[in-house]
């Protein structure tokens, strides 16, 4: 088996140790990129010769020599970040960002830029300058988004790690859609710095996507330039949101989630108990209306009349529609914010975690990006954003999770939720189900990584 | 009056009020947009939220000072 097909963790180790060669993971990383890139459209560019300089001079850190790919979100030393667009809406320009410089600092080598739904708008993952990404569980499914590249290179086995971003949910949905572990740290606690939006967002993290648990708080520590320590998670108090929101999810997710659940309880011990988050809705609302003013920063009239003509359709009629949203409504929406953290902080005495399904529905088509629920048809944004914009809105660490596939063979995820700052508590958490499920599901890979490295193995 | 009556005073009121011009394409997504956000934006409008005391400068990597 190449070093390509083991987890992140194990890359870093086996290089350290003197078993696996960097130059050589590295050319075949960059060829695996070659031949499966072009049926899922995850990384949108490579430059072999960056590549090749960033692992002559890796430190002797934590991912020394071990191949990952960013999310086209933040500015690289020879590129400018694109936001998945023909052109962004503000300026930038090449540079030290902070994801790279904690990816340089720890020895890792960038080995691509991954693609990105159009300016970050949109949790499918099917609209890019770039052209769509695709599901590797189905090349006719949407990956996710907004970080549908990093989550679609991983699942496909392109690399071991990328680093996404998450707005609204970015890391979480395509961690979901594609089978991963994605964890969207506690606001404030990772990398941010060269993201266009660094100074204004109150939201956006940068966060990784991985396979496993223990390959996210890997990537993660990386990320936040501290050790997410491990630790034993016994005792679990695990709250399940029952709200009309969270249970208007598809019969076969409900149920994957609850086994899961169950599952974690068993293993952890503690105790289950529903808990109700009211005003649910309002909160979504709240965090999309904060996100969408925060990105008007530097959109002036004149800049919207002379958008570049490639810009989707629909990002620049919606980007013109953010510029009528109410002022009163993004006071209000602050308002909303303060009550949902208090609420939070007094449901985080009682409980450890909170538990819902990461999405109601598992990824949908491309070419029609709807979900069916019990209350009817929805777009997959409408669906997906209640179950993620909490946690945004009100800075709490999130982590979404594999633990199941459908009766269509997609993956099936759950999401938990914890108090500011108890990121490691959702990696225990996460690695606890794990355990309990047997790796099952964090081990199981798509048909397009399936196939091939069964061939290989063969070999 | 539904949300769609709605957007056709609306959206080309506020354009014409910031100088901002659009198409007949841009229209129908606005038009879609409003469609969608607006009487969510309307109830959270009418939220009453006098009784919640803002945080002033809010740390979102920390639980709220109660």
């Amino acid at each position: 088996m190449s070093a390509l097909d083991l987890p992140l963790r194990e890359q870093a180790a086996a290089i350290a140790a003197g078993d696996a060669d960097p130059g050589q993971l590295l050319d075949e990383t960059l060829a695996r990129i070659e031949q499966r890139n072009p049926a899922i459209n995850a990384v949108v560019e490579t430059f072999p010769e960056r590549s090749r300089e960033m692992l002559a001079a890796a430190p002797d850190g934590p991912l020394r020599g071990v191949p990952v790919v960013i999310k086209d979100e933040w500015p690289l030393p020879w590129r400018a970040q694109r936001f998945g667009a023909a052109e962004l809406p503000a300026p930038t320009a090449p540079g030290e960002s902070g994801p790279y410089k904690a990816l340089r600092d720890a020895g890792a080598t960038i080995v691509g830029v991954a693609n990105m739904h159009e300016l970050g708008a949109g949790s499918t993952g099917n609209v890019s300058y770039y052209g769509p990404a695709r599901n590797p569980w189905n090349t006719e499914r949407c990956p996710g988004g907004s970080s549908s590249g990093p989550a679609a290179a991983v699942a496909a086995r392109l690399v071991a790690g990328a680093v996404g971003a998450d707005g609204l949910g970015s890391v979480r949905f395509p961690a979901a859609y594609c089978g991963l572990t994605g964890l969207k740290p506690t606001f404030d606690r990772s990398a941010m710095a060269g993201h266009h939006m660094a100074a204004e967002t109150t939201a956006i993290v940068s966060g990784p996507l991985c396979a496993d648990a223990a390959d996210c708080r890997l990537l993660g520590s990386v990320l936040c330039g501290e050790e997410l320590s491990a630790g034993e998670v016994a005792g679990l108090r695990i709250g399940v949101v029952r709200d009309t929101v969270s249970e208007d999810v598809a019969p076969e997710v409900r149920e994957a989630c609850d086994a899961a659940v169950e599952a974690l309880h068993a293993e952890t011990g503690g105790e289950v108990r529903d808990v109700s988050l009211p005003d649910l809705e309002r909160a979504t609302l709240a965090a999309i209306l904060v996100v969408n003013a925060e990105g008007l920063g530097g959109i002036t009239p004149e800049r919207l009349n002379n958008l570049h003509p490639e810009i989707s359709p629909i990002a620049r009629g919606f980007m013109k529609y953010r510029m009528l949203l109410p002022a009163a409504a993004i006071l209000q929406s602050a308002r909303i914010r303060t009550l949902m953290r208090r609420r939070l902080a007094a449901l985080f005495e009682g409980i450890d975690v909170l538990a819902w399904p990461t999405v109601p529905a598992v990824a949908p088509p491309l070419e029609a990006p709807l979900v069916e629920l019990p209350s009817g048809t929805l777009t997959a944004d409408q669906a997906n954003v209640r179950g993620a914009a909490l946690a945004n809105l009100t800075g709490i660490p999130s982590i979404s999770m594999p633990v199941g596939l459908s009766s269509d063979e997609m993956p099936i995820a759950l999401q938990l939720g914890a108090a500011w700052g108890r990121d490691e508590l959702l990696l225990d958490a996460a690695e606890a189900l794990e355990r309990a499920n047997g790796r099952r599901w964090v081990e199981a890979l798509p048909p397009l990584a399936r196939t091939e490295t069964k061939a290989a193995e063969a070999r | 009056m539904d949300a769609t009556d709605r957007a056709e005073d609306f959206i080309p009121a506020g354009l014409a009020a910031l100088g901002i011009e659009a198409d007949e394409t841009d229209l129908a997504v606005m038009g879609a947009a409003h469609g969608m956000f607006w009487p969510p934006i309307r109830d959270l409008l009418s939220f009453d939220t006098v009784d919640i005391e803002p945080e002033r400068q809010p740390d979102l990597s920390k639980a709220p000072e109660s």
